[in-house]
This record gives structure tokens, C-alpha cells and sequence, in this order.
């Protein structure tokens, strides 16, 4: 585990949440929005997200060196954006069994396959284009962020050591 | 077993409380010592910075998840952005937004200044002063909104 993985995938992770529940504050939408969500499974989703995000940003950094080679973040924001995809159906799948084990909790056993897994089939294929979509367009806007970010941070052309 | 709303909240506020302490009070610990550089050694310094900023990402993360999960304990009573508190929300919110943001690139800092500490190492504790004034002085600012939205 690097110091540079961590703090950005921790960075992506919050900073997404926190912009949405600036949006959705400015807006007064969040109210509403939370007292309909159960504490443990908020709590469950903001992990899941966060841990989807560590795998994948782990996996889009893999033998890139940000810190040492100006070469290397040439193509990070391809990256961010193929991961990004990947964390965002990542993050539906997990959304999506939470939401599919709520649904069949709450529903008789013999309506579970007509009114609950059936429908989740169908939707399922779609849900995870517009996820990658999604997820894609987020990852490759934060790969912009970061790499104005770690100009910033005075990472140039100069040469450095190995990344932390 | 159902667990009592009451205290799922109460534990989430400590660890709300605790992740706040560890980030503040480590922002202030790495202050102090870059700000006497003759005392510590250069490297120590840069030692200690690199793990704030490991502990630094884990309270951010436990801090919103905790702060959302403390905004969602008011439910639909939560006050408007309209409202005097809810201005006051709307620019915690955003300066937390803010400290997240300008948090990467000093991390980026000392990961770059661990990684070349031999070449100018006075100069690297003076930049870790600045970084770490300005991060103090950014959580001194959120401190203050926070006591204000509890207490105001």
C-alpha cells in the first residue's frame, strides 16, 4: 500500500460525496434524501464506496510512477477513466444487492422471481452501461483534477526518487 | 437485536469528535516540530509528516462518513440552506470540500520531499512549516463553524 494510492483514492472517494451532499444541501434535497436511508446501510455504502475506489485506484496507478515520472501521468487520465467505469459498476453491483436483499426481504417468497429478480435481470445490463458512463466520465473529470493538482504540488519535469 | 438509534448516533459523533482530533491535533503536532528544525533532525520531520498524512486520509474519510451520517440524524428536520444555520452548513461544507481538495497536493508535497529529502533539507522543513500552517490554521476555521452549528 503507497501513500500516494491512499490519499488518492481517499481523496476521490470523499470529495465525490462531499460534492453531492453540497449539491443536494444547496438545493434542500439532502433532508429528505437521508431521513429515508437507514444509518447502517448509509454508513455500509460510504465503505463499499470507499473500498471500490482504493481497488480501483490501486489498479489505475499499477506501474505508473506519479511522483518520479512526468511520462507516467501522460497517461493517467486514460486510466482514471477506464477504472473509473469499472468503479462505478463495481459500486452498482454492491448498491445493487443491498437494494435486490432490501426488496426480497420485504416481499412474499412466491413474488420474489416475478416481481423482484426478473425485472433486476433486465434493468441490470442497462444499469451498468449508464454506471460505466458514469463512472467513467467521474474518474477521467477527477484524472483532470489530479493532475492540476499535483502541478500544485510542484510535481514538473524535475527527476525524484521512488513514490512512497 | 435492534440497536437504539440514540446510541448509533452517539457513537457516530465520538468518532466524528475522534477523527477531528487525530487530523487537527496532527496537523498542529507536524507544525510544531517543522517549526523548530534545529531541535529534530530534517528527516524525523519528514518521517512524521508522512505518517499524518497517512492518518490524515483515513479521518477525512471517517469524518464525512460520519458527518453525513450526522446530518442524517436531524432527517427532515434538517434546516434549509436559507436558513441562518444552514448558511453557516452550506460554508462548512464547502471549506471542507476546499481542505479535501488542497489536502492531495500537500500530500503529493511531502510524498516528493520524503522521496529527495537529501537534497535541501532546510528548505523541505520550511515548505512543511507552510503546508502545515495552512492546513492548522483550515481546520481552525471548520473547528469554529462546527462549535457555531452545535452551540450557535
Amino acid at each position: 500500500m503507497k501513500l500516494v494510492t491512499w490519499s488518492l483514492a481517499t481523496f476521490h472517494a470523499t470529495a465525490f460525496v462531499l460534492a453531492i451532499v453540497l449539491f443536494a444541501y444547496s438545493r434542500g434535497a439532502l433532508g429528505a434524501g437521508l431521513s429515508g436511508l437507514n444509518t447502517f446501510v448509509g454508513l455500509g455504502l460510504f465503505v463499499a464506496l470507499w473500498a471500490t475506489t482504493y481497488f480501483t485506484t490501486s489498479r489505475a496507478l499499477r506501474g505508473l510512477d506519479l511522483i518520479g515520472s512526468a511520462r507516467d501521468r501522460d497517461g493517467y487520465v486514460r486510466r482514471t477513466f477506464r477504472w473509473g467505469a469499472a468503479n462505478g459498476m463495481s459500486f452498482l453491483v454492491i448498491l445493487g444487492i443491498v437494494a435486490i436483499g432490501s426488496a426480497i426481504e420485504n416481499t412474499q417468497p412466491g413474488q420474489v422471481g416475478a416481481g423482484i429478480l426478473f425485472p433486476a435481470l433486465v434493468i441490470a445490463p442497462v444499469a451498468l452501461a449508464v454506471s460505466a458512463a458514469v463512472g467513467g466520465a467521474v474518474g477521467a473529470l477527477f484524472g483532470i483534477v489530479d493532475l492540476a493538482l499535483f502541478s500544485l504540488a510542484g510535481l514538473g519535469e524535475g527527476p525524484a526518487g521512488p513514490t512512497v | 437485536m435492534e440497536l437504539d438509534p440514540h446510541v448509533l448516533h452517539v457513537a457516530m459523533r465520538w468518532l466524528h469528535v475522534a477523527a477531528m482530533a487525530t487530523a487537527f491535533g496532527g496537523a498542529i503536532s507536524v507544525l510544531a516540530l517543522s517549526a523548530r528544525p534545529g531541535v529534530t533532525s530534517s528527516s524525523a520531520i519528514v518521517a512524521v509528516a508522512v505518517r499524518y498524512e497517512w492518518l490524515f486520509w483515513g479521518a477525512a474519510g471517517v469524518l464525512a462518513m460520519t458527518g453525513i451520517g450526522n446530518l442524517a440524524a436531524f432527517g427532515a428536520a434538517l434546516l434549509g440552506p436559507a436558513t441562518s444555520w444552514g448558511a453557516t452548513l452550506l460554508l462548512k461544507l464547502g471549506s471542507v470540500l476546499g481542505l479535501v481538495v488542497l489536502s492531495l497536493p500537500r500530500s503529493l508535497a511531502v510524498a516528493r520531499i520524503d522521496a529527495s529529502i537529501g537534497a535541501n533539507a532546510q528548505a523541505s522543513v520550511a515548505v512543511l512549516r507552510n503546508l502545515y500552517g495552512a492546513t492548522t490554521g483550515a481546520f481552525g476555521v471548520l473547528l469554529a463553524l462546527a462549535v457555531w452549528l452545535a452551540h450557535g
